[in-house]
């Protein structure tokens, strides 16, 4: 026998019109996949991640000028009722 | 009418944000090439195009304030930086936050982030000379909001053939109609706060000046 | 023509005041030997590879520092005997004011850079094109100062003319000068690198020159005098703070 048999699992079964290929997942494939689904898992995570940060960033910036906005309204308000007790007092 | 239009932008951003974010996370594919990060785009880019809006907004309320010696001109103006800092700024974060996800860089030195940092710069150093500068320095703000607006363009043709000097990146290429769809939304909600602030702003700086100037009758009558 | 020769006329007295004492020459002079030596002291031991794009980087640096110093004495000495004002109430043309002192600024940095450039090239193996190429080296030079220079001349007169404070032209003229400032380290680096491009660089130099130039010339006269003073409530927050107090 001087013909060189290819290994088992890489053998390809001699074609045949009536049956396709057998698709089924070997133990070492469903491993291999898990590990894949693990490592995408953990991508999705820290994009995530990532978003959330970003996401926060944003509305923290807006919030934050948002109070500013609102302490400036308030400092206004104030100067205003002062001007009015000023303008009231002379009317006395 | 222009008193509540303010509100009713906000009013109206609302279920527009809530729809977008709902886009954004649950209708939306993921990107192929660079994956999940990609959603930051869809308000990473909305922040950048209004912090240019700002950007143009006060250099024409610049012009408008040195041409007119209009107060309320100087009051957009004034406001639409504080505006465009704000946007600015998220731009400038959010950025490095999506290009340290996807390229694994926080920054590239990109034609558009070194341009987006400078005109940052620009309107940073615009609100410095407003509220610290010497008395006559109004006038001397709106030139520099001028010349701010007026080299933007500049700034990105001088960053590109800076570039030229140093290996380049490539950007985001052209997106499927789905993620437009997603984008849009996103950017009129984002829009309608940013200019709701806008008017607040503005409408708070004019009263400021009108105030001030009736303490000053005021004095002046005494 | 009036505007050329009334521009001559201030450019010619302001040269023989700086004939008297050369203060803004010395200073700024100094200044870049001071820098020059710094940047030595710095960056001696760099290779050659790393020095090509250090050099630029130290000559637009040098010229931005130097360039700051040299408008904020040019306008103080105006400030200190407020002569600015009476000299735009003069029947002046307000162009001629800011060709003048451009033109002076300019002629200043143009000298501090006969000792920096050749400084640079002495020192740096990277610098060693700047002698091959003097012709174009010089123009290089006269096209990123004169943009600098440009933009300088009106917000250092601006602040010059407020009273006070002139630490602020530190912080808005470094961000509006970045895209000449830019251009010019990227043209010098291509001068460096003798790239075949490097007129195209140089003019669109002189286009961006001219643009800063005209933007600036146009604002002068707005920015300094403004259109008539009126009363701004917000310069006088104080004198309000004060008559706050109850009246005795």
């Amino acid at each position: 026998m001087d013909e060189v048999t290819p290994p088992a699992s890489t053998a390809t079964p001699p074609p045949d019109p009536a049956y396709g290929p057998a698709v089924g997942r070997s133990l070492a494939d469903k491993e291999k996949l898990r590990e894949l689904e693990g490592v995408a898992a953990d991508k999705t995570a820290r994009d995530y991640q990532h978003i959330v940060l970003a996401y926060g960033v944003l509305w923290a910036l807006f919030a934050g000028y948002g109070i500013f906005l609102w302490r400036r309204s308030a400092r206004l308000r104030a100067d205003m009722n002062d001007l009015q007790r000023r303008l009231d007092q002379r009317a006395r | 009418m222009r008193k509540i239009l303010p509100d009713l932008c906000l009013l109206a951003a609302m279920p527009l944000l809530v729809y977008s974010v709902h886009r954004v996370f649950l209708e939306t594919p993921i990107e192929r090439q660079m994956g999940t990060a990609f959603k930051i785009f869809f308000f990473h880019v909305p922040m950048g195009w209004l912090c240019m809006l700002m950007a143009v907004i006060c250099g024409v309320a610049a012009g408008v304030q040195l041409r007119r010696r209009s107060a309320v001109a100087g009051a957009v103006a004034l406001a639409a930086a504080e505006l465009g800092f704000v946007t600015g700024l998220g731009v400038l974060l959010t950025g490095p936050i999506w290009g340290s996800a996807t390229w694994g860089t926080p920054w590239t030195g990109d034609a558009r982030q070194v341009t987006t940092a400078l005109l940052w710069l620009v309107i940073a150093a615009y609100l410095l000379l407003r509220h610290y500068g010497p008395r006559s320095s109004d006038r001397l703000a709106a030139a520099l909001a001028i010349f701010g607006a007026v080299n933007v363009p500049i700034i990105y043709y001088a960053v590109k053939l800076w570039k030229t000097m140093h290996p380049s990146t490539g950007v985001v290429a052209s997106l499927p109609p789905e993620m437009w769809a997603t984008f849009w939304p996103g950017l009129i909600a984002l829009a309608l706060c940013t200019l709701a602030l806008f008017g607040l702003r503005t409408r708070q700086l004019v009263l400021a000046d009108e105030l001030d100037a009736a303490w000053v009758r005021l004095d002046d009558n005494l | 023509m009036r505007v050329v020769r009334q521009a001559v006329l201030l450019l010619r007295s302001e040269l023989r005041q700086e004939l008297r004492d050369f203060e803004l020459l010395l200073s700024a002079g100094f200044f870049t030997l001071v820098l020059l030596a710094m940047f030595y002291l710095s960056f001696a031991s760099l290779p050659v590879k790393h020095s090509l794009p250090a050099v630029p980087a130290m000559l637009w640096l040098t010229i931005a520092f130097v360039g700051v110093l040299t408008l904020t004495r040019a306008f103080d000495r105006e400030r200190e005997a407020d002569t600015l004002r009476a000299l735009l109430a003069a029947p002046v043309e307000r162009l001629a004011i800011y060709l003048a002192k451009a033109a002076l600024c300019l002629l200043v940095l143009m000298l501090c850079c006969l000792v920096l450039v050749p400084g640079l090239w002495l020192m740096f193996p990277g610098g060693a094109a700047f002698a091959e190429q003097p012709g174009q080296t010089a123009l290089l030079v006269l096209l990123g100062c004169g943009g600098y220079v440009a933009v300088g001349t009106l917000f250092a007169a601006g602040l010059a003319t407020g009273g006070g404070k002139n630490t602020l032209l530190f912080i808005i003229l470094y961000p509006l000068t970045t895209p000449i400032l830019l251009y010019a380290l990227a043209t010098t680096r291509a001068l460096l690198d003798r790239h075949p491009d490097l007129p195209g660089f140089l003019g669109q130099m002189a286009a961006l020159d001219l643009i800063l130039f005209a933007l600036a010339a146009l604002l002068f006269e707005t920015v300094l005098v403004g259109a008539g003073v009126a009363h701004r409530p917000r310069d006088r927050p104080r004198d309000r703070n004060l008559s706050r107090k109850p009246a005795p």
